[in-house]
């Protein structure tokens, strides 16, 4: 498989996600398939009514692990190219807060990879979510990143 | 005479909750050579004291990279106290 780690995308932004162009930006001729995640705000939350999100982001930090799990799909799965975008702040219902595509000649290695890439970024990405209701605010549950094991076992 | 433990400027970044917690987003401090991870969040435990029962329900990183407590620190260290993550 051509390595295109270098076409990749990776980004964090304030304003809408323009899924249309980073399918675009994955789509060539040697592919035959492109698989896309389309995250977006759900309009309740256990079942409260919710009004709005804000995220925020350790944003260096974020687009490295980013770009790991670029490296990773790269690795394990025959993809052409993955764009994976998050976006940051206030986001109402229905909005789009992650969006990944993944080429690829063949449509199974897409859909392995782009399944791979959103369970990794939820694990492993730097990013929070409040969740904003009619009566109160809260930080979304989340998930604890796998850490390292000590540095006295590890060296 | 005891000798003195040189000290080393970090920077020290919270995020989400824990951000919110201690009204912090971001500071340098000097700490003594030879602290550790765990050590450093004692320091700010003992400022902000909410902020230890969150211990067990938290991350560390170090330049950016997800670390284990007892890792030391080094002289320039980006170290930041991340909650349970929660994007997509």
């Amino acid at each position: 498989m051509t390595a295109s780690f270098q076409e990749d995308k990776f980004g964090l932004v304030r304003a809408a996600i323009d899924a249309a162009e980073l399918v675009r930006l994955v789509r060539e001729g040697q592919d035959g398939a492109i698989v896309t995640f389309d995250g977006f705000v759900r309009n309740e939350s256990h079942g409260r009514e919710t009004s709005y999100l804000e995220y925020e982001a350790y944003e260096s930090m974020a687009l490295g692990k980013m770009k790991e799990i670029a490296a990773q799909i790269h690795e394990k799965f025959a993809i052409h190219r993955v764009a994976i975008v998050h976006r940051l702040g206030r986001l109402e219902i229905g909005e789009t807060s992650v969006f990944i595509a993944v080429s690829a000649p063949h449509r199974g290695a897409a859909f392995d990879a782009c399944r791979f890439a959103i369970d990794t970024l939820k694990r492993t990405v730097p990013i929070w979510k409040k969740e904003f209701f009619a009566d109160g605010a809260v930080w979304a549950d989340g998930e604890l990143p796998p850490t390292p094991p000590s540095a006295k076992s590890a060296s | 005479m005891a000798s003195v433990v040189p000290s080393m400027r970090v920077k020290v970044l919270f995020f989400g909750r824990l951000r919110e917690l201690t009204g912090l987003a971001e500071e340098a401090g000097d700490l003594p050579e030879g602290t550790t991870l765990a050590q450093v969040f004692e320091r700010y435990a003992e400022r902000y004291p909410k902020l230890a029962g969150f211990r067990n329900s938290m991350v560390v990183s170090r330049n950016q990279e997800f670390a284990a407590w007892d890792t030391r620190v080094a002289a320039g260290d980006e170290i930041a106290f991340l909650p349970p993550v929660s994007g997509g």
